[in-house]
């Protein structure tokens, strides 16, 4: 049996550390149902500093230190992985999940270190790699769902890993190995609704695996069906994932009955009062069951005894929960029905009021559909979590200013996150060359500079510059309309727009179906771009 | 509860425990006023600045 050290590398530093990372813990228990000798580190709860991470490396004599996690998690990771090779040089450095996962072959190169990526789904490529290492062997690319260091030199990308589909029969993630008691209850609290912000032992769970729609911001860590191989010009492998006309998909999801047995585990061993569904989309999986997944899940609820009952007092017994839902894919009854099982709030994707921004987004859903879901919401009594961006490539003064009336008029109070081309999102793949010129062509930049998307990195505005949309953002949160209307009249000046002109700088051709077509949108971006440097030479205004 | 930050199925050569950063009055303070930058809330974080006033 190997000896595996599992590396929860930091995230989001600003905040308190709140989610126990769920595909490391699934892998844990994984491995150990092997038979292998397994360790956690979660460096993100402890947050001990890289004193403690070299105690953890010299600690016993690894095999194996696995490592991974979301985009965010780059620097982190190398730095992780930079230690492990000074203190644990014996030991084979595994690196997977959505950072490695977009961009296998740049994340081999800038982390040297990595002896092996697990590409998408680790499930069974893990324990394949742990095996391997067991039996002495370090012939990575014959295993599936691999990128490897060729022994001369250069990456070997194996075949790629099939998704699993029998996922009942994955164990229960070994949360019993993180600090639960000493950091992620004390860090219970979600402030979406009531309950969440009474909730004082939280565990998240992850029941389902994919999304139906498009949305071309939105990456799914390759382990949604959403990632392709192709051979790149050099005849090498690589991966691809949503291109405007080729998106692939695989829906799969947990039963019922492996839902309520997870809960009844986490309920009875952990005593909590919370759960946070992590899947993507609730919504895509109940319409995909033909309406009746999430009708037994909360039935699963009543049978369990966890449908919360109220107390004179104002508490409560029994399990509140939250998750994620979509305007065009949720239901009335639907929402009824989780009410009752003890949903408490639901996160929805609205991301613009604006029609002619939402036909752009890939998202299925219209002003409409957002408008009636937030009032379905509301009335089945749960607490809709309405998400906005700005920012996306067709914004405009119009739209910014219908988000305002519609925050306005709905009392949504919101700071919009900038639309931001992660890594393995359609946007990325499309805005490549304009991400990368705005980190001087320096990539590994970019994925340095993305947090939150609260944060303005790369713009993929084909109207507004990063300054403009901070300050418009700034605006909108005063629903400050004032201010908005005089930028708007600089704005056309410096744009040559006149008065009555569509804001944009996108013709009426180039909205909708254009901005669906990447070709037709990196031309007009090298236009736009010829354009400016003929600007700045004669000194005309230019903002990009 | 245990200081322990490494948790598994087995036990490993050497233990590490958690070094218990004693939380400053000072690191309680910044990150409280962090929270509520803005309006006429401003401070300096000390650990970033350097200043030697005897310097002419
Ligand atoms: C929990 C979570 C977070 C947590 C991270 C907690 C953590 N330590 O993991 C927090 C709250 C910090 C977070 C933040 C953000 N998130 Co988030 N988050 C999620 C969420 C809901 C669940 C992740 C999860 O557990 N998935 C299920 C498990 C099973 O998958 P997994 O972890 O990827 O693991 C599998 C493989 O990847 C692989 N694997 C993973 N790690 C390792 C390690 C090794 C060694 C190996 C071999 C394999 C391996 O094996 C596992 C089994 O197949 C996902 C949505 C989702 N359902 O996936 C979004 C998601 C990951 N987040 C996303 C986004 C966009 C964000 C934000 C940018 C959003 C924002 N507000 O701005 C921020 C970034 C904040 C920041 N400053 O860093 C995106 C993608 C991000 C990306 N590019 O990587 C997702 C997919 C949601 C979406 N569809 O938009 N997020
Ligand atoms: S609905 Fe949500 S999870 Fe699905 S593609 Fe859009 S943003 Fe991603």
């Amino acid at each position: 049996m190997a000896k595996i050290l599992l590396i929860n590398p930091t995230v989001r530093e600003e905040d308190v550390p709140r989610h126990v990372p769920y595909g490391i813990a699934l892998l844990a228990a994984i491995a150990m149902e092997k038979g292998h000798l397994v360790q956690v580190y979660d460096e993100n709860a402890w947050r001990q500093g890289d004193e403690t991470t070299k105690a953890v490396c010299v600690a016993d004599d690894w095999d194996i230190i696995g490592y991974g996690g979301i985009t965010t998690t780059y620097a982190s990771v190398k730095r992780i992985a930079r230690i492990a090779r000074e203190y644990a040089p014996q030991a084979v450095q595994v690196m997977g999940g959505g950072l490695l996962t977009s961009l296998p072959r740049e994340m081999m190169s800038w982390i040297p270190q990595v002896d092996v990526g697990c590409v998408g789904e680790g499930f069974i490529t893990f324990p394949e790699i742990c095996d391997m290492v067991d039996r002495g062997g370090r012939e990575f690319w014959d295993i599936k769902g691999t990128v490897s260091r060729k022994p001369g030199g250069g990456l070997i990308m194996s075949q790629m890993r099939p998704l699993m589909h029998d996922l009942d029969s994955l164990p229960f993630p070994a949360w019993e190995l993180f600090p639960l008691e000493e950091v992620y209850f004390k860090n219970s609290q979600v402030l979406f609704s009531e309950e969440g912000m009474l909730a004082s032992r939280r565990l998240d769970i992850n029941t389902s695996y994919g999304c139906s729609l498009i949305c071309r911001f939105c990456y799914h860590l390759g382990i949604a069906g959403d990632m392709r191989y192709e051979e790149d010009e050099n005849g090498d492998l690589n991966v691809a994932f949503d291109q405007p006309g080729t998106y692939t998909r695989s829906i799969r999801y947990h039963s019922p009955e492996y839902v309520g047995a997870l809960v009844k585990h986490a309920y009875d061993k952990f005593n909590i009062n919370f759960i946070g569904f992590l899947d993507e989309n609730l919504m895509t999986m109940d319409k995909f069951s033909g309406r009746t997944w999430m009708n037994d899940i909360c039935n699963q609820w009543h049978d369990l005894g966890f449908a919360p009952k109220a107390n004179d007092d104002g508490t409560w017994t029994g399990i509140h929960w939250a998750g994620t839902s979509h305007a065009t894919l949720c239901t009335k009854e639907v929402l009824k029905t989780m009410r009752e099982a003890g949903c408490s709030h639901l996160v929805y994707g609205y991301e613009s009021f604006a029609p002619h921004v939402l036909k752009t987004i890939g998202k299925g859903a219209t002003r409409e559909s957002n408008l009636r879901s937030f009032f379905w919401t509301l009335e089945a009594g749960i607490r809709p979590v309405p998400n906005q961006i700005i920012g996306f490539p067709n914004e405009d003064f119009d739209s910014i200013r219908m988000n305002m009336h519609a925050w306005d008029d709905l009392g949504i109070q919101v700071k919009p996150h900038f639309a931001t081309p992660y890594p393995g999102s359609e946007w990325f793949t499309t805005y490549r060359e304009r991400i990368s010129g705005q980190y001087d062509g320096d990539m590994e930049r970019f994925i340095l500079d993305l947090g939150d998307a609260s944060s303005i990195s790369a713009v993929i505005s084909h109207n507004f510059n990063a300054v403009e949309l901070l300050g418009l953002r700034e605006a909108m949160l005063q629903l400050n309309y004032r201010r908005i209307d005089e930028y708007e009249q600089i704005w056309r000046k410096n744009h040559q727009i006149p008065d009555g002109a569509p804001s944009t700088l996108l013709s009426e051709n180039m909205t909708g179906a254009f901005l669906r077509d990447a070709d037709k949108v990196k031309s007009a971006i090298k236009d736009s771009e010829r354009q400016d440097a003929v600007a700045e030479t004669t000194g005309a205004a230019s903002t990009h | 509860m245990s200081n322990d930050v490494l948790r598994g199925n087995f036990q490993t050569r050497d233990k590490v425990e958690i070094k218990q950063s004693e939380e400053t009055l000072e690191d309680r303070f910044e990150m409280e006023a962090k929270k509520r930058l803005g309006g006429s809330i401003a401070f300096v974080s000390k650990k970033k600045v350097m200043w030697d006033t005897d310097k002419k």
